[in-house]
């Protein structure tokens, strides 16, 4: 601060009050995420589990070693597909709550693929019509939800909940059915994939190349809501559709476009866990993964930015929850609380400084 | 089989038509409660808890009513006092359900539990047909019977009901008439919750006899869309929620009769189902939409 000069009185203030919003915002952003771990931690304390012990063991599952971070950006792969998902249609008004179904119609799509590939098809070739497939198979399903809205005024936040059942069924019905494997000791399992159809994995992360093909798309969707000429006009029946007619933009064609483009991402996102980690359809595969990202998108205001971010941090979480049962003989599902929590207290904050 | 279907109808439609009644009541009063599925779970978790401990299993009840009202009011919290969106936080309130009862809920898993058994009705069970399909269930469904009438008359008949329906409508008018429209939507809320908190406990305490896992499998979420095609009002959420139990009961009476159809598509039935009537239905009801329904105030 330039003290003594007249003139410096003014910027200098204003520079003053910015420093001090910025402080605040950090502060409060500290002081939620510091709640959350405490709440979390009180509850866990009910079941005579030290909070403090219990949260170094999750750091260092997850932080520490050669491990834990792998798994971390394995897991935060799909999520940030999946929470990009719910970011596009939400540009445009939308509600996608289908991550989940999503994710299993475009695994089981994938799986479809390489059971016909069988042992044929290179490495590339099969990764890239699995995608493919997963990627239109999602689509087709939230498109379906982008119709029901379209055509029949059924909202789409419901209709893509339920059609997440659906989709669970769909899955049991191959891999119960006509994928079971032979081989699988009764398993509803189908045939394992082959080396060519599974995700090649990079050292220098621990992990497979999911996460780099997650970023990519996710710098991809950035671009492509902030600079291009569809983004801006999403933006606009999102801000107000009754405008965005009048002056001529044909909502109804973008609002499929962005439900379409949602569900091919979660499709994506439940490919690359099933290439990548799973490496064999079954039931459950997606285990909550859409519903986690859904959560992501809303901690990240449906930036794409900072989805990337908040995925991450939620992958850290529920990697962390899988030490859980080890290290606190707690179920790994509980640290649904923290997740819950840390999303409910940062709904719970009244945005204080306008994001840019 | 028609009548074993309608007797399951009832009995499997009774634990979403308490939930859809709650949720009837939320959104009356202006909040979609998205998170019904988690409230829904944490009752049934709480209403066996309570009843393996205590071996009461209305004590169990009161239990599933209030852990439904306790989550609820998580949710009024965030949503109606701190403006918080309420889908989001709908969401999230179901994984803090799927947390709490992951967390509390183990050492009950499986286990069978001493809830309401069937209580055939003197004289009214004795009815042909009628008797079958209504009346030999357990006391908890006996109870919807009177809860249903004693809902509407509430909303559309009492004093309250009429402040309730203002906040769901125009909440700037409450204010005008010196009434707190945060005040009256909280009071909605945790209402519902307990409404679900009891759903829980009747699927529970008397459908399932046990406490599993995720047991409430989108029950809570048919509800919220049930509250749609019910046109927010609480004879029609019934038939409603009767057509869902019909339904999810349908499977295995195919099966007992030697029907083949493919598990998995009866599975999936409620919810392709729930779809395809809101396809039909919704154009006709959505004028019934309370007018200020899911916006902060």
């Amino acid at each position: 601060m330039s003290a003594g000069t007249v003139d410096a009185g003014r910027p200098s203030l204003l520079q003053r009050i910015d420093a001090w919003r910025l402080a605040k915002g950090t502060l409060i952003w500290i002081g939620m995420y510091v709640a959350a771990l405490v709440i979390f931690g009180a509850f866990v304390a009910t079941r005579s589990v030290d909070p403090i012990e219990m949260y170094r063991a999750m750091w260092n599952s997850t932080l520490t070693g050669s491990y834990g971070p792998g798994q971390v950006l394995n897991r935060a792969a799909p999520f940030i597909l999946a929470g990009l998902a719910v970011a596009v249609p939400a540009r445009a008004g939308l509600v996608n709550i289908g991550g989940e179904g999503q994710i299993i119609i475009g695994a089981t799509a994938a799986g479809g693929v390489a059971l016909a590939l069988g042992t044929s098809g290179g490495h590339v070739e099969s990764l890239v019509l699995m995608g493919l497939a997963a990627a239109v198979a999602g689509a087709l399903w939230s498109g379906l939800a982008g119709v029901l809205k379209l055509k029949g005024n059924v909202d789409e936040a419901i209709s893509t909940l339920l059609l997440n059942y659906v989709g669970a069924n769909v899955l049991s019905y191959f891999v119960y059915g006509p994928w079971k494997d032979a081989a699988g000791n009764g398993q509803p399992n189908a045939k394992p994939l082959t080396e060519a159809q599974t995700l090649p994995t990079w050292s220098a992360i621990n992990g497979h190349i999911g996460i780099i093909i997650a970023l990519v798309v996710a710098a991809l969707v950035s671009f492509a809501l902030a600079r291009t000429k569809w983004g801006f006009q999403l933006r606009c029946v999102g801000g107000n559709r009754e405008a965005a007619r009048r002056a001529g933009l044909s909502v109804g064609l973008l609002m499929l476009s962005a439900m379409l483009v949602g569900g091919a991402l979660a499709g994506l996102g439940g490919m690359i866990q099933f290439s990548g980690m799973e490496g064999q359809l079954r039931p459950g595969i997606a285990a909550t993964f859409g519903y986690t990202a859904f959560l992501a998108s809303w901690l990240a205001r449906h930036q794409p930015g900072k989805v990337v971010l908040a995925a991450l941090l939620l992958a850290l979480i529920a990697v962390a929850g899988d030490s859980l049962q080890i290290s606190s003989n707690l179920p790994g599902a509980a640290v649904n609380v923290l997740m819950a929590v840390v999303l409910l207290v940062v709904l719970s904050q009244r945005r204080t400084v306008k994001a840019a | 089989m028609l009548i074993t279907i309608l007797a399951g109808a009832v009995a499997g439609g009774t634990s979403i038509l308490y939930a859809a009644l709650g949720e009837t009541i939320s959104e009356r009063a202006g909040v979609i409660n998205v998170g019904t599925e988690g409230t829904m779970l944490v009752g049934a978790l709480a209403s066996v808890a309570v009843t393996v401990e205590t071996g009461n299993a209305w004590l169990g009840v009161l239990a599933g009513a209030g852990a439904g009202a306790a989550l609820a009011g998580v949710f009024a919290i965030v949503t109606i006092w701190r403006g918080g969106n309420q889908l989001a936080a709908g969401l999230a309130l179901m994984f803090l359900a799927l947390g709490l009862t992951s967390l509390y809920g183990a050492s009950y898993v499986g286990g069978n539990v001493d809830g309401f058994d069937e209580v055939k009705l003197p004289l009214l069970g004795s009815l042909p047909v009628l008797g079958k399909v209504l009346f030999r269930h357990d006391v908890l469904v006996y109870i919807s019977y009177a809860v249903v009438p004693a809902v509407w008359w509430l909303l559309f008949r009492s004093r309250w009901g009429l402040l309730l329906r203002t906040a769901g409508e125009r909440p700037e008018t409450l204010l005008a008439y010196g009434v707190s429209p945060a005040r009256v939507r909280t009071v909605a809320v945790i209402t519902g919750g307990a409404f679900a908190g009891v759903g829980g406990a009747q699927l529970a305490l008397a459908l399932a006899l046990s406490w599993s896992e995720g047991m409430t499998a989108g029950r809570g979420f048919i509800a919220v869309a049930l509250v749609i095609f019910g046109a927010w009002r609480p004879l029609q959420v019934m038939a409603g929620a009767y057509l869902f139990g019909a339904s999810i009961t349908l499977g295995s009476v195919l099966q007992v009769n030697g029907v083949e159809v493919n598990q998995f598509f009866l599975d999936a039935l409620p919810y392709v189902l729930t779809i395809v009537v809101l396809v039909v239905l919704v154009r006709r009801q959505r004028q019934y939409a309370p007018e200020a329904l899911g916006q902060p105030l």
